[in-house]
């Protein structure tokens, strides 16, 4: 990250070089002395162990249980009955399913919409027209998650909505996108790509202005057709972004929850049920915390295979 | 460029503009409409913009959960820092062994899903009588962006010429006033961009506060859920509240939007 920090150094490098020729002290110790270290370093961790490591053991806990939001103080140990439970439970197993064609689909459709949209914005990068209308663009992927869910139920209503009076101006059959088993979860992922395929468009723009023109020159001379500045070209210049984007896009589709709340709720049926609403629905509507627990436990243990190989990798990127 | 090419790439970009632009105008044109124009098929393309009420009925109901969101919001970024930047500045400038699996372990708990957090911090609020309390909502949300924070914070905090770091502790500063009185001011714009996605971040947030909150500490995205039940959906508090929710990350998005690349990616990617 780049940050214009530079405008303040002009006074105070001066008057550090000032300070530094006073002094002949040796200048190699500098880190923090370890009281010092732990002060700082110390307050932030304890709260994370308060927020992450303490209610992972807490749900690993409640999840050997048969215990009930209701009725906390009455628990039944039940060992791995929870888990084993789980595994056969058609409804969670379908939620695995659903999460895992969600996240492919849709972040199928972000890197070849985002790559498109980013060629495009990347040929208007010199002209205001194309700056502006890429600020437009990026709009979608800061907007609150519940409010792009309800702009689609508007838009996609089966009666009212404007997508099916637009669809029946040109002849196709009003669709009931929330509404038909086969569809609800196509929809999703289009509300889920429309959303982010802005973020991979400039993940992809970022990695694109990276390539210098002379390259485009020489593959022109070389007579390329455009599918082979694709793969020999922008590919390796853009490969690292798109595995973040990746990475990142995994690890938010398994949270994803905001969006399903108010579209679909999981429905019709269980067509659009996700993990995460999974976990949610078990502990606050049917109040089975131990069921629950154990069912975000799993989504944890998934999670932390991913993060364990994101982490190492945003490590290298930063550090670069 | 041809000149024919650049026409054709504008127009492309017109469209691509109109596809990530249009759903969200015509949710925030309804705002304007009364409950029969939200409703009219041919639809009413452009509203009466005078017409307010929408918005009346909306906030003279629900103007005390839009001041929580304010409020949960900007306590909860107030907080978040106060524990991120020295923790991010102690974890480049101190040198101890287990730094790096340190720092990463505070990455990876930002990648946790908030649901497995849930029934845990359920339940010690609940114990701690903090259920539906403002401040519950403050801790769990600026402890949900730590990591973040800590993160992006380290990468600015390295930025800064370890000479000047070294000189501030000659000349007798303690490392407490080198932190405030040196690093802090020379990583300002930095700090303000961090604060901004926190902001952002627990502004949005939605799960967390349906478990924590239930009558008094409702933050605004609770309210607009509740909008939408299964027998009646009120399309026109939802336009409207929809419009002040997005509000805040479009002007966001408008403003930083040199830094979103890096904030989303955690530094990873610099633009």
């Amino acid at each position: 990250m780049v940050f214009d920090v530079k405008i303040y150094l002009g006074d105070t490098m001066a008057q550090i070089s000032y300070s530094l020729g006073k002094l002949v002290l040796p200048l190699s110790k500098i880190d923090l002395d370890k009281r010092a270290g732990f002060l700082f370093i110390f307050p932030a961790v304890l709260y994370l162990i308060f927020l992450s490591v303490f209610p992972f053991l807490y749900s690993v806990y409640l999840s050997l249980y048969d215990v009930k939001l209701t009725r906390l103080d009455k628990k039944y140990f039940v060992g791995l009955e929870n888990y084993l439970n789980l595994l056969n439970d058609p409804l969670f197993l379908k939620s695995i399913l659903n999460t895992a064609i969600l996240t492919v689909s849709s972040m199928a459709i972000e890197i070849v919409l985002g790559f498109v949209c980013a060629k495009i914005f990347l040929s208007l990068r010199e002209q205001r027209v194309g700056q502006v209308l890429r600020s437009m663009s990026i709009l979608p992927m800061m907007i609150t998650p519940i409010c792009v869910g309800l702009i689609f139920s508007y838009i996609l209503n089966p009666t009212l909505g404007i997508a099916n009076y637009l669809l029946s101006n040109v002849g196709v059959e009003p669709l009931s996108w929330f509404g038909d088993p086969s569809v609800a979860l196509l929809s999703v992922i289009l509300i889920n790509a429309w959303q982010w395929t802005p973020f991979m468009m400039l993940l992809m723009l970022a990695g694109l202005v990276s390539i210098p023109d002379s390259l485009y020159e020489a593959a022109e001379l070389e007579g390329a057709k455009w599918y082979h500045v694709a793969r020999w070209v922008e590919l390796p210049a853009i490969k690292d972004v798109i595995l973040i984007g990746i990475i990142l896009r995994v690890i938010d589709n398994l949270k994803l929850f905001d969006l399903v709340y108010v579209t679909t709720r999981g429905g019709p049926g269980d067509a659009t049920e996700l993990v995460t609403f999974f976990a949610y629905r078990q502990d606050f509507r049917f109040f089975q915390v131990g069921y629950g627990s154990a069912a975000a436990v799993l989504i944890l243990l998934i999670s932390i295979i991913i993060t364990t190989i994101a982490v190492r990798y945003l490590r290298r990127m930063q550090n670069d | 460029m041809t000149k024919s090419n650049n026409r054709l790439a504008v127009i492309a970009a017109l469209f691509i503009t109109l596809i990530f632009t249009a759903p969200i105008i015509w949710m925030v044109l309804a705002a304007f409409k009364n409950i029969s124009d939200i409703y009219a098929i041919p639809p009413v393309w452009i509203p009466d913009f005078s017409y307010l009420d929408n918005f009346v009925l909306l906030l003279s109901e629900n103007w005390q959960y839009l001041l929580n969101s304010v409020i949960v919001t900007l306590g909860a970024t107030a907080v978040c820092m106060a524990f991120a930047l020295p923790a991010a500045f102690g974890l480049v400038n101190y040198r101890f062994k287990g730094r790096n699996f340190l720092a990463d372990w505070i990455l990876s708990t930002r990648m946790m899903p908030p649901i497995a957090a849930a029934v845990p911090l359920f339940m010690v609020f609940n114990t701690a009588g903090m259920l539906d309390t403002i401040g519950s909502l403050i801790i769990v949300y600026a402890g949900f962006n730590l990591p973040f924070a800590i993160w992006v914070s380290m990468s600015f905090f390295r930025n800064i010429p370890k000479e000047i770091i070294e000189a501030a502790r000659i000349e007798g500063c303690t490392w407490g006033q080198t932190f405030r009185t040196v690093a802090l001011p020379l990583a300002k714009s930095g700090i303000a961009t961090v604060s901004t996605f926190v902001f952002i971040f627990a502004w949005n947030e939605l799960l967390l506060a349906l478990f924590l909150t239930s009558r008094e500490a409702k933050t605004f995205p609770v309210v607009i859920s509740s909008f939408s039940t299964v027998t009646k959906t009120y399309w026109e508090l939802i336009s409207a509240a929809t419009i002040i929710q997005i509000l805040p990350p479009i002007i966001f998005t408008l403003l930083m939007q040199k830094h979103i690349v890096s904030g989303l990616t955690m530094g990873a990617v610099k633009n």
